[in-house]
């Protein structure tokens, strides 16, 4: 039996969506299936990606195509969509939602596992996008226009700022006990054990891939991943 | 054009808090320090402070941490600037978007909003939504005439495209300061500086990066996308374009290069935060203007800005 024919729609489930995303999934009852999102869409005009069907499908309940799918990770988050909807619906805000579900479901870990430590850097510092600058070519091209290292420590001291920006010590107290109290740590926390896990959820995306390649228009996956 | 109703609500004071990106500290410091730089030439106060964390968008955005949690981050950073009783400029369109969309969450959220600031009274804190939050091209439009007024060295024949990014005029296309489609702000910036504004085919179309992008997909998606971008730039002849946004700056500016070590082309067009731009016009040393933390060498422009003549500051 096919994929298609197992799955049941469940329609029940997107007003349930709207309410334990306080909002953020909205107003794709207003749609009206026009397609003018799609037209603007940078993500669509390189894949199969196409916003007006996700929204079909969240509204019919075929909730679970969306959540395995490798395209829910195409959206650009450019809100282009948003721009020309005459409906109005905010939709990358319901691909940021839909990707939370994804996650949970154990499907999209693989996506994002290279840039949680680039958020992790929140906990311990305050600030993120701080990992060191490990690309040659980087170095190489910044080492050739400012005539100093290259490395952003040395940019900076040339330009007459401090060495690395840092937050206060008490602003970074403060931020890892809210962070505690509000649940953030343990789902950073979660986050991990979901990476470590790995395979599992690489298998199912696989099969999404598989399926989608013999569609014929996938946009590939990275390279690290493809060598995995 | 600019809309004549949202100019009326930006303020304009005689000092604002500086929202810092992590992006810019970390990849474009010259955003930071060019910024400053202008603001003092036009008498126009910063306040900025070492307790002002990460916006937590990044976090959020990448699905890292869910909305639940990083909503006190929102707050805290904004119990800042309500402490302080100023208004809040952002550099970054992402800062702009998690702390306009998040404060006005909390704003219609009074029980949400009770729960957050019961956390951050723990720390002795509180989350007002006084402070308003403005962008960096909401700010400047106003000071325009203060600007013209300190410009030493018009940059007269450059010629400069624009790239607004999408999360400010997109995301925000009712209430942002201008038309998400034909926007001119930046245009008219580019005029007060002396250089002339280039248009060209795809000059709203996204830098490619949308936050996750470059990572999740890689070149796959990204690098055909920024083709099809810089090809329209190229036939316009640009010397430059200037971009609102840090990572705008840092996809197209790194992209670049991504695409000549990939054997694409060589579009060898510099990529300059607004401030900086205004900058280099009001004679300030491009040292101090963090123009060395480019990827793709501004060199040509800053050679054509140096023939030019004028003052230096
Ligand atoms: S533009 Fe708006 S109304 Fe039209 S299909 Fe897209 S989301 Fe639906
Ligand atoms: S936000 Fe996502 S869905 Fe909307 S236009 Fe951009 S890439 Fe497409």
């Amino acid at each position: 039996m096919s994929k298609t024919e197992a799955r049941k729609l469940r329609p029940e489930l997107y007003p349930k969506l709207r309410d334990l995303t306080f909002g953020f999934v909205r107003d794709l009852e207003k749609c009206m299936q026009c397609g003018k999102c799609v037209g603007a869409c940078p993500a669509a005009a390189l894949t199969t990606y196409n916003p007006r069907r996700m929204i079909h499908n969240i509204k019919a309940g075929n909730l679970e195509e969306v959540i395995e799918s490798e395209e829910l990770w195409s959206c650009f988050f450019c809100s282009t969509c948003y721009a020309s909807c005459p409906r109005d619906i905010n939709f990358p805000f319901t691909v940021a939602m839909l990707r939370y579900a994804s996650i949970y479901a154990g499907y999209g870990v693989e996506y994002v596992k290279k840039i949680i430590p680039y958020a992790q850097d929140y906990y311990r510092r305050g600030l993120t996008v701080l990992q060191p600058e490990k690309n040659p070519l980087v170095i190489g091209r910044r080492r050739a226009n400012s005539g100093t290292s290259g490395q952003m420590a040395d940019i900076r001291e040339q330009m007459g700022m401090p060495r690395e920006r840092k937050i206060s010590a008490e602003a970074l107290a403060e931020v890892q006990f809210i962070s505690d109290v509000s649940g953030m740590t343990k789902l950073m926390k979660d986050m991990l054990k979901r990476r470590d896990a790995g395979p599992k959820s690489r298998d199912r995306i696989e099969k999404v891939e598989t399926v989608k390649s013999r569609e014929g228009k996938f946009a590939g996956f990275p390279k690290e991943q493809e060598n995995a | 054009m600019p809309r004549p109703e949202v100019m009326e609500r930006i303020p304009v004071d005689d000092e604002y808090f500086l929202f810092r990106s992590c992006v810019a500290s970390s990849k474009y410091p010259g955003m930071e320090s060019a910024t400053k730089e202008v603001f003092e030439r036009i008498g126009v106060g910063l306040t900025e402070s070492d307790d002002q964390t990460c916006c937590a968008g990044f976090i959020t955005f990448t699905s890292v941490a869910e909305v639940t949690a990083t909503m006190p981050a929102v707050a805290r950073n904004l119990s800042i600037p309500d402490a302080a009783g100023l208004n809040t400029i952002t550099m970054c369109n992402g800062c702009y978007t998690f702390l306009t969309e998040f404060g006005h969450f909390l704003q219609q959220n009074p029980p949400i909003l009770g729960k957050v600031n019961e956390m951050l009274g723990m720390v002795g804190r509180e989350y007002t939504g006084e402070s308003q939050v403005l962008h960096m091209i909401d700010v400047l439009p106003k000071l325009k005439d203060r600007i013209a007024e300190q410009v030493v060295k018009p940059l007269k024949g450059l010629r400069l495209a624009t790239h607004y990014g999408c999360h400010y005029l997109y995301g925000f296309k009712k209430d942002a300061i201008d038309d998400p489609f034909m926007p001119t702000v930046v245009e008219e910036l580019i005029e007060v500086a002396g250089a002339t504004p280039v248009d060209y085919p795809e000059a709203r179309t996204c830098c490619g990066s949308g936050l996750t992008q470059v990572v999740i997909h890689k070149e796959e998606l990204a690098l055909p996308h920024m083709k099809k971008k810089f090809d329209s730039l190229k036939e316009a002849e640009v010397d430059g374009i200037i971009v609102v946004c840090p990572y705008c700056l840092t996809i197209l500016d790194r992209g670049q290069a991504k695409m000549v070590d990939r054997g694409i082309t060589d579009y060898d067009v510099p990529v300059l935060y607004v401030t900086q731009l205004l900058g280099l016009a009001m004679g300030i040393d491009p040292v101090r203007l963090g123009f060395g933390a480019n990827v793709t060498s501004a060199k040509r422009l800053l050679e054509k800005v140096e023939k030019l003549g004028g003052a230096n500051a």
